[in-house]
């Protein structure tokens, strides 16, 4: 050690080039440039979670002048929120929500069946849902595909009970809606227990609101419909 | 994981371990966060470590095995004794360690400081039962000089404490009690059951030989202890040590052994990091911290944009006309088609090699830019497929290139697709469907990009050059920047070249050979004299010559000591686990200072492989031939490769050069392991860091390091390489 500088001389000329690594042409998609953008994409993740507490008011004058429909998603275990477009519609009910970020939830009937951009997603769920009626139409098995470990899907069964806790009226930024809350409890077979709350409108065929597990990964999710186009 | 495109930016070796480490450390712990009662994948139990890396207490091991794929890192240190030790679960029951390690005031046998290496194997022969422990049988420092050379046969049986408090979860306690041969049964020993026999240690043998006639062989002694975790955070541990240090404590004077008891505590600081601290042999005090991996649990969960919504098409009943095949006539809708799908694919990270578009069917040849697994490159060209053709286009042939190499084809049906995206288990209903099979020679007609070749493309980024276990220094490092650059000027066609500028380093002033065979790996040090090298710059060319067959040819200077002509010839059905290869190459050994000279030696070496995939993701490679030093002889290497990119695995060579011409370590064996970034980041890239460690590098049994060579190009595009990552083919 007779130059206690050079060995961290050398680290730092190494971080440095780190992130100073580009590359030209079509092909190729270097490494280090990528290690920068997801550091840069986690301190700005971390700073939007500190943000997230000041979550800008919404004003249902503003709403009123939005065309299109809209959802307000909020990850529970983070508190990110995002506002969510239609991306596709099925015939059978089936709704693909959008965020710009590209993360989509996919509901059939309001009901959850399938995440992506999320890590951790639903690849699919089997739900009982039926035609014309909002939430879950029953109870009974469900069960979600996740993607998990070792590029894996792995099966979780859930058995689940349907309540109607009756008419609700609920208020969605200044708009009083009202509802039917339904509350589906679920159980796995090792004793885990998710708790899934709707609150539907079958006259105007739309879930307004709802907490729903998505998985062990991502956790409970709320939505609520803003605007209805 | 083999890199596909020869412009790769300078693959971080050191910087993968520091990063392991960074991000071992800034995992936060999560266990107890959540509501218990939520549903989860919860993580298999993990035993923790001892100073040896390996399941056990403070000094002595347990009967415990990690969770199957496990990667461990230890490194403990007491008086100046350091033990860097990795680990993995290769088998449920079985596991494998390399240990480096260093003695300071050693004052023996020539050294000052006693620097080496060893690896460990440990069989589980019994799993713990309701009333019976598990038993394990290991074997420590087997090969080598074997200073830490010991057997045991260990019991532990685990117990749940009560809560600490209301709420709380249970605590552990695990006993654990074994007899130990070797070092193991140098304190206090009760007689030698299997015989006396046992030869003392030597710290200057060539080593590198299976002592198997000293196994269990020598005097036995008993040791034991307890761990006692009363959280998942806290740990407590004491035990009895048969090991009684002598050469450390007799021959030698590393530090003083007053006791055969020692304690520690032990913090659990993140999901992935254990802390501990030890009161050892009544005098020392000692550190130990563990890192554990799993392949199974990503640091962060991979999360790639959604794709797009598969694009349905409007029925046939209401709109017949949208249906007609009448468009395909037109002789402008091919050019029209190619190019919006070469606009789409590329948003996707996907390039169009070439189009084949029919009235009712497509051929879409491609190659995977962004993402590591080829299933999600599937699915995401056939969902673009949905979105541009037309109605009537109702099968998708899906064909992945590598270097003009067309590597396999998946057959997909669009109303199979339409039907199947929100249904439950889409993605075993789709594999029910698809057809994987050979992707033949590229149809008539078909319509290659526009505008892709010649193309070229570069990068700079850093490099890092490690030189490992110099006697005088375990580390060696050279840093530096590297320009690397690729010119396609036709498909299949390459030529590249490799720039490096030296800005730090100590490679330099290594040790010189001393190696009796010609020195074909061991003059690493007067290769590292110039600062401003040619690492390699050749003409590649990668075509098939016919139904599973894949064909590659270099010429120039192919890696940093060797430059001539190199041929390779794989076969490899797509739905066959067995893969055959024959490589030859005549090289001449390059100038020391890395420009465009030779030096006067030249070989003619090559061999002929087989390559079998088996269960779990075990990729077995044997390889017969001639080496670079001339020597005749097989290198057998068994790797452990995961669905999601990672792979551990190991190699060793024995040929015809006998041990002592050899040198220390006897016959050329070593470890890797390669972690793709994706499993860090969380973000979907093709890149992987890799580290590769031979003990020793000497001349014998030493091969090319060639750039491109087949069989992981075609691999990975293969029906089981596929089937195992299937599930992301709805990603």
């Amino acid at each position: 050690m007779r130059h206690p500088l050079r060995p961290a001389a050398g680290v730092l000329t190494a971080l440095l080039m780190a992130l100073s690594g580009c590359s030209g042409g079509t092909r190729s998609e270097p490494l280090y440039p990528q290690i920068l953008a997801a550091a840069q994409t986690t301190f700005s993740k971390g700073k939007s979670q500190r943000a997230a507490a000041a979550r800008p008011p919404l004003t249902r004058a503003v709403l009123n002048d939005i065309e299109g429909s809209y959802i307000e998603v909020t990850l529970e275990r983070s508190g990110i929120f995002a506002y969510l477009f239609v991306s596709t519609t099925r015939p059978d009910g089936v709704v693909q929500w959008r965020t710009e970020d590209n993360v989509t939830l996919t509901m059939r009937q309001g009901v959850l069946i399938a995440t992506r951009g999320l890590g951790g997603d639903i690849i699919s769920s089997a739900v009982n849902t039926a035609p014309g009626t909002q939430g879950p139409a029953g109870g009974g098995e469900k069960v979600m595909y996740i993607r998990t470990g070792d590029l894996e899907e792995r099966r979780l069964v859930l058995a689940c009970d349907l309540a109607d806790l009756g008419p609700e009226t609920i208020t969605i930024v200044e708009k009083a809606q009202a509802t039917r809350h339904l509350r589906e409890s679920c159980e796995t077979p090792d004793g885990g227990r998710i708790v899934n709350d709707y609150w539907t409108d079958n006259r105007t065929g739309i879930v307004w609101q709802s907490r729903q597990w998505a998985g062990p990964h991502i956790g409970y999710l709320r939505v609520r419909r803003l605007t209805t186009g | 994981m083999t890199e596909r495109t020869p412009i790769s930016a300078p693959a971080g070796r050191c910087a993968a371990t520091a990063l392991l480490c960074a991000l071992a450390l800034a995992a936060p712990l999560r266990a107890q966060e959540a509501e218990p009662q939520v549903p989860g994948f919860a993580a298999p139990e993990t035993p923790t470590l001892n100073f040896y890396g390996s399941p056990g207490l403070i000094d002595m091991p347990s009967a415990e095995m990690l969770p199957d794929g496990q990667f461990t890192m230890g490194l403990s240190n007491f008086e100046g004794q350091s033990r860097l030790t990795a680990t993995f679960q290769a088998l449920p029951w079985l596991s494998a360690s390399f240990r480096y390690n260093g003695i300071r005031d050693w004052n023996f046998g020539g050294f000052e400081a006693y620097y080496d290496r060893g690896f460990d194997v440990r069989f589980r022969l019994r799993e713990e039962s309701r009333f019976w422990p598990a038993v394990a049988v290991g074997f420590q420092d087997f090969v080598g000089t074997g200073i830490y050379g010991a057997e045991y046969i260990v019991a532990t049986k685990s117990f749940d404490t009560p809560a600490l408090s209301p709420g709380s979860l249970a605590g552990r306690l695990k006993l654990t009690g074994g007899m130990g041969w070797g070092r193991l049964g140098s304190h206090n020993s009760f007689g030698a059951p299997f015989g006396v026999e046992r030869p003392a240690f030597v710290p200057n043998s060539t080593g590198g030989k299976i002592d198997t006639g000293q196994w269990f062989r020598g005097p036995a002694a008993l040791f034991g202890g307890l761990e006692w975790q009363p959280d998942d955070r806290w740990g407590l541990k004491v035990e009895y040590s048969s090991d009684a240090y002598l050469t450390e404590t007799q021959v030698s004077n590393v530090f003083e052994r007053k006791s055969s008891l020692n304690f520690g505590v032990e913090y659990q600081a993140s999901e992935r990091t254990r802390l501990g601290a030890y009161y050892l042999y009544g005098t020392a005090i000692g550190v130990n911290a563990q890192i554990q991996l799993s392949p199974y649990r990503p640091a962060t969960l991979l999360a790639a944009p959604a794709p797009l919504p598969v694009e349905l098409r409007v029925p046939r009943v209401e709109n017949p006309l949208a249906w007609s095949e009448d468009w395909a006539g037109n002789p402008a809708s091919g050019p029209n088609l190619r190019d919006a799908l070469e606009s789409e694919l590329g948003k996707q990270g996907i390039a169009l090699e070439s189009v084949t578009v029919h009235g009712d069917r497509v051929e879409l040849r491609y190659r995977n830019l962004r993402y590591r697994s080829e299933t999600i490159a599937v699915g995401r060209a056939a969902r673009v497929l949905a979105q541009v053709l037309p109605p009537s286009v109702e099968t998708f042939r899906l064909v992945p290139v590598s270097a003009a190499m067309a590597l396999s084809a998946v057959t997909l049906r669009r109303s199979d697709l339409e039907a199947l995206e929100f249904t439950p288990d889409n993605t075993e209903a789709l594999r029910a469907v698809a057809g994987i099979g050979e992707a033949g020679p590229e149809p008539r007609g078909a319509l290659p990009a526009t505008g892709l070749y010649p193309n070229f493309a570069w990068g700079v980024g850093p490099y890092f050059e490690p030189s490992y276990f110099d006697p005088d220094r375990p580390i060696r490092m050279d840093v530096g920047v590297e320009l690397a650059m690729g010119y396609e000027p036709a498909p299949g066609w390459m030529i590249a070249a490799t720039l490096r500028h030296r800005l730090a380093g100590n490679v330099k002033d290594g040790r010189l050979s001393n190696s009796v065979l010609p020195h074909v790996r061991t003059d690493q040090t007067l290769y590292a004299q110039e600062d401003t090298t040619l690492k390699n710059f050749y003409v590649a060319r990668q075509w098939r010559p016919g139904q599973n067959l894949y064909a590659r040819t270099t010429a120039g200077y192919l890696e940093s000591m060797y430059g001539g002509v190199t041929g390779e010839l794989l076969w490899k059905p797509v739905s066959s686990r067995l893969a055959l290869g024959a490589e030859a190459a005549y090289v001449r050994k390059r100038d020391f200072d890395q420009r465009f000279g030779f030096l006067d030696y030249s070989v003619l070496t090559g061999h002929a492989s087989a390559y079998l995939e088996m269960q779990r993701g075990y990729v077995a490679q044997l390889a017969a031939g001639r080496y670079l030093a001339g020597d005749l002889g097989a290198t057998f290497s068994l790797d452990r490769t995961f669905a999601n990119g990672w792979s551990v695995g190991g190699f060793f060579t024995l040929t015809d050069v006998s041990a002592e011409d050899f040198g220390e370590g006897s016959f050329d064996k070593g470890i890797r392991f390669s972690i793709p970034v994706t499993w860090f980041l969380g973000k979907p890239t093709r890149r992987s860091v890799g580290l590769g460690i031979r003990p020793i590098q000497r001349d014998g049994g030493q091969q090319l390091e060639l750039p491109g060579r087949l069989y992981g190009q075609v691999r990975a595009a293969h029906a089981r390489a596929l089937g195992n990552e299937w599930a992301r083919v709805w990603e």
